[in-house]
């Protein structure tokens, strides 16, 4: 019995890492800038297809350099997307706040609505440019492929993914926890007026962190891609999970999201074993038992409202 | 400065007269209709119920190319009955609650004399319900559960696909025999996967199969990877899929990079174009159904696919399949009917598409297709197909193995189930 289960228990860890990954960018988001980024779909759509784009570009005016570039190792052109995509999204990212700026202070329903148009214009502008067709992004031979353990067969991808989000995450809370960047962003995040009051310059601190919380988005949708596929509407797919688990987690808690991520991995794997048609429907049970209890989450602020 | 100040009487006595001026000039607008008809015979509004979002957008988006390059046909040749063609499309979602708002809207809002399209079975009941209400005939283009000719047929609603226990009976038996009796079902958790499983579970177990264990799949599944673990643990022999739309591009990616497709034989009862164009050679493994092939060596099917390309070039999906061929013969048979009938009536519609009798040139197909008036279904050429390893061209992906005569793979049980409104109990409708 034990046998047949341990399979499903590290899947499930697997899984729930790259939940977590899903929504580390929607957390920094609304920890620090208290916006609801309904574009987070999208741009993690985005960075797969860029990602596509820089590993397999077509550049029809210079063939001598798209020759050249493709002459490169696939392993190559696999890590500069790895790298260079989550960049170009998160630049993105930056225009797209300066049209959010408007709505800072402001009823939160404006950010809402513009986050969400947002999302809809992005994934017609891929549509438009890439198609609606689904695309593949080509794999290095080291991380494609399987391999057997214990006599069952494993995608090496998804180990390679799995290790990915757990550095990411690692990576990412020692960025706040160990650089005076990162204070600032904690800082902002508990009192941004206090913030401005020391003369660090707000407008620009909130510019970084959406890019940031963007280039993350768009870097989860890189390291998805091959899971998942790449089509226009991908990130929809992303999106309710990553709002679930930021809630569920407690909001704006880096440990919380990764805590909530490995819980829902765990129970969809498991549910998708033992209760296959429970598999989707087994983390919203989990939100609802979760948040019936424990209303802020799992990691969440206590409220002034609270006893 | 001098200041003109109007009374209420006055303003009063302004309006009444503008509103005499308008209506003495426009009259009533029923009048207005008459006049408007007088001069050219008003539009055929035909509304298309197509999926533009969600598990089966890339499906929806070319049956309506299909439907489209019907009603072009008939409106380069001057319409039908000498009304001009108007096609109206709404996005229904891949969502019933969606279909029934649609179909509702374009029957009480924009007129519209007939309703086509559907891949979704849930969407494809939802809108016949509606249709049926009206008594406008509806078109179930593409949706291809036992079910939308079984229990949930209607007089209004033709189903213009094969369904699961054609494609089951088609495929089952050959199964069985060249892979072996033991049998896992991948089953996506709604009508469509329902019916079709339970008739492959059928046909396996009329075949001295056994069904080992049925997993169910929600709708809109992206990670198959505790699926694909459970299947290496129970080991069958073969895994027959009704998984559709976005679901069965994620499972093949998935089961292509756990090398899967090689341990277990894969069944896929109906293998849609648009879900697999694209995907790589590697994805397309096993043994799948579809009803058509772009590349079936029959006359017409090379000028077919031309004018597909002619009419809409530079198309991310660049040779018509099996949903565009559904969608445009089903659009081009009902025009015909209409003009057969000389009437948009639907009565006298029914009636022409009732037991219609098409050919196997016409359809382009290897056998003769008809409409079995007892349930409304199309019975069509089942295709077997798999991955073509020796490709003629790029787009060249399916090996046809067989084409099967839909005499022998009628679906009885949906005869039984089957109960059509009387004519009579069908309200009279005409646009």
């Amino acid at each position: 019995m034990l046998g047949n289960l341990l399979p499903h228990l590290v899947n499930g860890i697997s899984l729930g890492l790259l939940f977590a990954l899903i929504a580390l960018g929607f957390m920094l988001i609304v920890g620090v800038m208290e916006t609801i980024n309904l574009a987070h779909g999208s741009l993690f759509a985005l960075g797969a297809y860029v990602a596509l784009f820089v590993a397999t570009p077509r550049l029809g005016w210079f063939p001598e350099l798209q020759a050249a570039y493709l002459a490169l190792p696939i392993g190559t052109r696999y890590a500069i997307a790895l790298f260079v995509a989550p960049l170009i999204v998160g630049l993105f990212g930056l225009l797209l706040e300066l049209c959010l700026r408007r709505t800072y202070g402001r009823d939160p329903l404006y950010g809402l609505l513009l986050t969400f148009g947002a999302a809809l214009v992005i994934e017609e502008l891929i549509r438009l440019t890439w198609g609606s067709t689904e695309k593949q992004l080509p794999l290095p031979a080291l991380i494609s492929g399987a391999f057997v353990f214990d006599g069952l067969i494993y995608s090496s991808y998804r180990v390679f993914a799995s290790v990915f989000a757990m550095a990411a995450i690692v990576a990412l809370w020692l960025f706040l926890e160990k650089t005076p960047y990162g204070s600032i962003i904690k800082a902002g995040a508990h009192d941004s007026e206090m913030v401005r009051a020391l003369g660090i310059n707000l407008p620009r601190l909130r510019a970084a962190v959406f890019a940031l919380g963007v280039a993350l988005a768009a870097l989860a949708g890189v390291v998805m891609a091959p899971i998942w596929g790449i089509r226009p509407h991908v990130g929809v797919d992303a999106v309710v999970p990553a709002f679930l688990i930021i809630v569920l987690g407690g909001v704006g808690s880096l440990w919380g999201a990764v805590l909530a991520g490995l819980l829902v991995g765990m129970v969809v794997g498991l549910s998708g074993a033992y209760a296959s048609e429970w598999s989707l429907m087994s983390m919203y049970l989990l939100f609802i038992a979760v948040v019936t209890f424990r209303s802020r989450g799992l990691f969440g602020k206590k409220s002034v409202l609270d006893a | 400065m001098e200041q003109t100040r109007k009374t209420r009487r006055q303003i009063l006595k302004t309006s009444a007269a503008a509103v005499a001026g308008t209506t003495a000039f426009f009259g009533p607008w029923t009048h207005n209709r008459v006049w408007a008809q007088a001069a050219t015979a008003k539009p055929l509004v035909i509304g298309l119920t197509m999926d533009n979002s969600g598990q089966y957008a890339a499906s929806g988006g070319e049956e309506r190319l299909g439907a489209m390059m019907a009603i072009k046909e008939f409106n380069d040749k001057g319409g039908v009955l000498g009304r001009r063609i108007e096609a109206v499309h709404m996005d229904t979602e891949t969502t019933p609650a969606t279909g029934s708002r649609v179909a509702e809207r374009m029957i009480t809002r924009n007129e519209a004399a007939f309703l086509i399209g559907a891949v979704h079975s849930g969407v494809a009941n939802a809108i016949s319900q509606v249709a049926q209400k009206y008594g406008c005939i509806f078109l179930n283009t593409n949706s291809s559960s036992p079910t939308e000719s079984g229990k949930d047929c209607h007089r209004v609603k033709f189903v213009w696909d094969g369904n699961g226990t054609n494609f089951a009976q088609a495929i089952v038996k050959n199964a069985i025999r060249a892979s072996g009796k033991d049998w896992v079902l991948l089953t996506n958790d709604y009508v469509w996967g329902h019916n079709t499983s339970k008739a492959t579970r059928a046909v396996v177990e009329a075949n001295g199969g056994k069904i080992v264990e049925e997993l169910l799949v929600p709708q809109n599944t992206r990670d198959f990877s505790s699926y694909l673990l459970k299947l290496q643990q129970l080991k069958p022999a073969v895994v027959a899929t009704a998984i559709g739309g976005d679901d069965i591009k994620a499972l093949r990616q998935q089961v292509v990079q756990l090398k899967l497709n090689k341990s277990a034989a894969w069944i896929n009862n109906q293998q849609d174009w648009p879900d697999v164009y694209g995907l790589g050679p590697e994805a397309i493994f096993g043994v799948f159904g579809t009803t058509w092939y772009y590349r079936l060596d029959l006359p017409g099917v090379k000028e077919f696919v031309a004018s597909y390309q002619k009419q809409y070039p530079g198309m991310a999906i660049r040779v018509p399949g099996n949903v565009y061929h559904n969608g445009y013969m089903a659009t081009r048979e009902l025009l015909r009917c209409v003009e057969e009938a000389g009437s948009t009536n639907n009565i006298a519609v029914i009636k022409k598409l009732e037991g219609r009798r098409m050919s196997a040139h016409d359809r382009l197909q290897h056998h003769d297709a008809w409409i079995d008036p007892n349930t409304h279904q199309c019975q069509q050429t089942i295709y077997m197909a798999s991955y073509n390893d020796t490709p003629a061209e790029k787009d060249d992906i399916f090996r046809i193995l067989a084409n099967v005569d839909p005499k022998e793979v009628q679906d009885r049980d949906s005869a039984g189930a089957c109960k059509l409104e009387s004519y009579e109990a069908t309200p009279s409708y005409q646009v």
